[in-house]
């Protein structure tokens, strides 16, 4: 149903179709020259040293890592607290995604902002502000605490619990909106009609609703992941130096170790992890879905 | 006109629903009883409240006073799934994730019939609409009336005691919208399906339904089946929204054993009824029941504005002595000496003139 707008034939076929260009495409030139410029030109340049041995194109860096069992628990680091992540932003952010679609005027004026505003907040800042949060004597200790939850005041700084909620907290704008977006363009009669056919709340969104908003899931998912395995400040400064991921490793292999070798292969790593899984989560909803219908 | 076994005409019955949208009252207390079988329309224009009513059977609005009573079940405050009430909506609302036969199956699966009955009553249902071959379609690669046929086989399947449709016809052209109103007609009437249909569309409402429920402003004006509604309507709102007339602002001078004589800007007209000498009267005149030339009781003289040929029959417009439209004749054909400007003698029976009180504001120009 979305396929690619093929240009209608007209009665001339273009025989050079790279000088006569689609106009659409034109549109997306400027952004397309840039992206490669900055960003695919020094991702080849990376790739390339990853693969550079001594004595030239050669796996063996690659597989010199692999063998390090160091190298596989910064890598399940990175994997776990990325899928933790998105699993929290999916879990807190799908019912606020709904919130914010069903809410009528101010409420909604009110319920964006406080979606929107939060992305203005330098990640930086929040990390800062999450050390606070997260202290032994931190606001979460002291309330679990409070509530009898806990027995006595622990620090969940410098954990990987820690990270998580932290990280959840910078990433949440990234799950909501996309799925607001989809949402919102649901006709709100499809869940009636449903009703009407005898399908109770839970089966008319189980059966109608998540199927219909899973375009905006696979989106949010995405985001959050790829942010959520690439990050480098909120790990940084909530969880230090003792754990580390793909991209604190990376970071340290460039910055302080001056071992430009590993932090290209950790890098192309962490690209190939990062892009198996956004494609691998968009290939498998394109199947439960039966084809893109957003 | 055969109607139906109306000995249980509270199949359906709503009383005293009452909805209101912060400070205005879209429905001012409406009663409404609807035989088992019966095609019963709610015909209004938009904003009269009938969408509301719909969903108020429908159970996706709560109302705020009233009571909802179906098959002899309390259903006023029970959820839209456990009413045995189907809906075809106005945007027919198929789910755009699903095939035909899976949009048709989603029903049964949600009310839990045997996994094996399922593909034969889907199959059954959409040869009932004539969209078998469409089976494993994708629900928006078909056309609107494709789509609509498909949305009423959806709503039947799970066997509702009640059918609701919401202007099901009104995004069809015209050519189709006729011949699916009929088709749908028959359809019902085979399965001995109950239903309330919501229509604006008057000829509509006249095709379909054993009676029709005219509304306006959150209230029930009339209640009749299509003849009675058309000949007798209660109101000068019913009058003015159901078929063409004619409508002339009068005053009563004389009332004598039920018979009126009122003045009107064409001269002074007779009428059946009953008003106090001086009331504020609005006749109507059906345009069928206006000849042209001849003389009766109710005669005026009046010039011939327009001609409007439409096949069948003409209409013709005419003007009062201020110029402007007031009445209109519907003639089998355009009769001799019929051009635009000449002046033409009228009469109608004294029993076709339909007197109402004066409204305030009139709804709708005489057409």
């Amino acid at each position: 149903m979305t396929a690619p707008a093929a240009p209608v034939a007209g009665p001339v076929p273009a025989r050079w179709p790279l000088l006569r260009p689609d106009p659409v495409a034109l549109l997306a030139l400027p952004a397309f020259a840039y992206l490669a410029a900055a960003y695919g030109w020094p991702l080849l340049v990376l790739l390339a040293r990853s693969l550079s041995g001594p004595q030239g194109i050669s796996l063996a860096p690659l597989a010199q890592f692999l063998s390090d069992p160091f190298s596989w628990r910064v890598i399940g680091n990175t994997v776990r607290t990325a899928l933790l992540v998105t699993l929290v932003c999916l879990l807190a952010g799908y019912p606020a995604a709904v919130a914010l679609a069903r809410a009528r005027g101010w409420g909604q004026a009110l319920l964006l902002l406080s979606v929107i505003l939060p992305l203005s907040v330098g990640v930086v800042v929040k990390a800062y502000a999450w050390q606070i949060v997260l202290r032994r004597d931190g606001i979460v200790s002291q309330a679990l605490v409070g509530t009898g939850i806990w027995d006595a005041p622990q620090r969940l700084l410098f954990t990987e619990t820690g990270l998580v909620i932290g990280a959840a907290n910078v990433f949440l704008p990234f799950m909501i909106l996309p799925i607001y977006a989809v949402i919102r363009l649901i006709d709100p009669r499809l869940p009636e009609a449903a009703a009407t056919l005898g399908a109770s709340p839970l089966r008319r969104f189980l059966t109608v609703t998540l199927p219909l908003t899973l375009p905006g899931i696979v989106s949010g998912v995405a985001f959050v992941f790829s942010l959520a395995v690439s990050m480098y400040v909120v790990p940084s400064l909530v969880i230090g130096d003792r754990y580390q991921t793909l991209a604190t490793l990376t970071g340290r292999a460039f910055l302080f170790m001056r071992d430009e070798q590993l932090g290209s292969t950790t890098a192309v790593i962490l690209l190939a992890v990062a892009v198996a899984v956004v494609v691998g989560s968009t290939a498998l909803a394109r199947r439960l879905g039966g084809g893109g219908h957003a | 006109m055969s109607l139906p076994d109306l000995s249980d005409p509270g199949f359906l019955t709503i009383t005293g629903a009452e909805k209101r949208y912060g400070a205005s009252a879209v429905l001012g207390g409406v009663d409404l009883a609807v035989g088992s079988g019966e095609f019963v329309s709610l015909l209004g224009p938009s904003g009269c409240g009938k969408t509301t009513l719909l969903r108020i059977v429908a159970g996706l609005v709560a109302p705020d006073r009233g009571r909802v009573v179906l098959d002899g079940r309390d259903i006023t405050r029970s959820p839209p799934h456990r009413r045995d009430v189907g809906v075809v909506f106005q945007n027919y609302a198929l789910f755009p994730h699903l095939t035909v036969a899976e949009n048709v199956a989603f029903g049964l699966k949600a009310k839990g019939h045997p996994k094996s009955e399922i593909p034969a009553a889907v199959a059954r249902f959409l040869a009932l609409v004539q969209m078998a071959p469409f089976a494993d379609r994708r629900a928006q690669a078909l056309s609107g009336g494709q789509q609509q046929r498909v949305a009423v086989a959806r709503a039947l399947a799970v066997r509702p005691k009640l059918l609701l449709l919401d202007e099901p016809f009104s995004a069809l052209d015209r050519k189709l919208r006729e011949a699916m109103q009929i088709d749908l007609k028959r359809l019902l009437r085979e399965l001995g399906i109950t239903a309330l249909f919501v229509t604006h569309d008057q000829d509509e409402a006249l095709t379909m339904s054993d009676r029709i429920a005219v509304m306006n402003r959150g209230a029930i004006e009339q209640l009749a089946d299509p003849v009675t509604l058309y000949r007798r309507p209660a109101t000068a709102f019913a009058l003015g929204f159901v078929g063409l007339s004619s409508r002339l602002p009068g005053t009563v001078r004389e009332e004598g054993d039920g018979m009126l004589r009122v003045e009107t800007p064409l001269g002074t007209l007779r009428a059946p009824g009953r008003f106090r000498p001086g009331s504020p009267v609005l006749l109507g005149v059906r345009p069928e029941r206006i000849r042209v030339s001849g003389d009766g009781p109710n005669t005026v003289e009046a010039a011939l504005v327009e001609v409007a040929f439409q096949g069948a029959r003409a209409h013709l417009f005419f003007a009062g002595p201020d110029g402007e439209r007031t009445l209109m004749a519907e003639t089998p054909e355009i009769p001799a000496g019929a051009a635009p400007g000449a002046r033409l003698r009228l009469s109608w029976a004294v029993e076709d003139t339909l007197v109402f009180p004066a409204e305030p504001a009139p709804q709708r120009e005489a057409a």
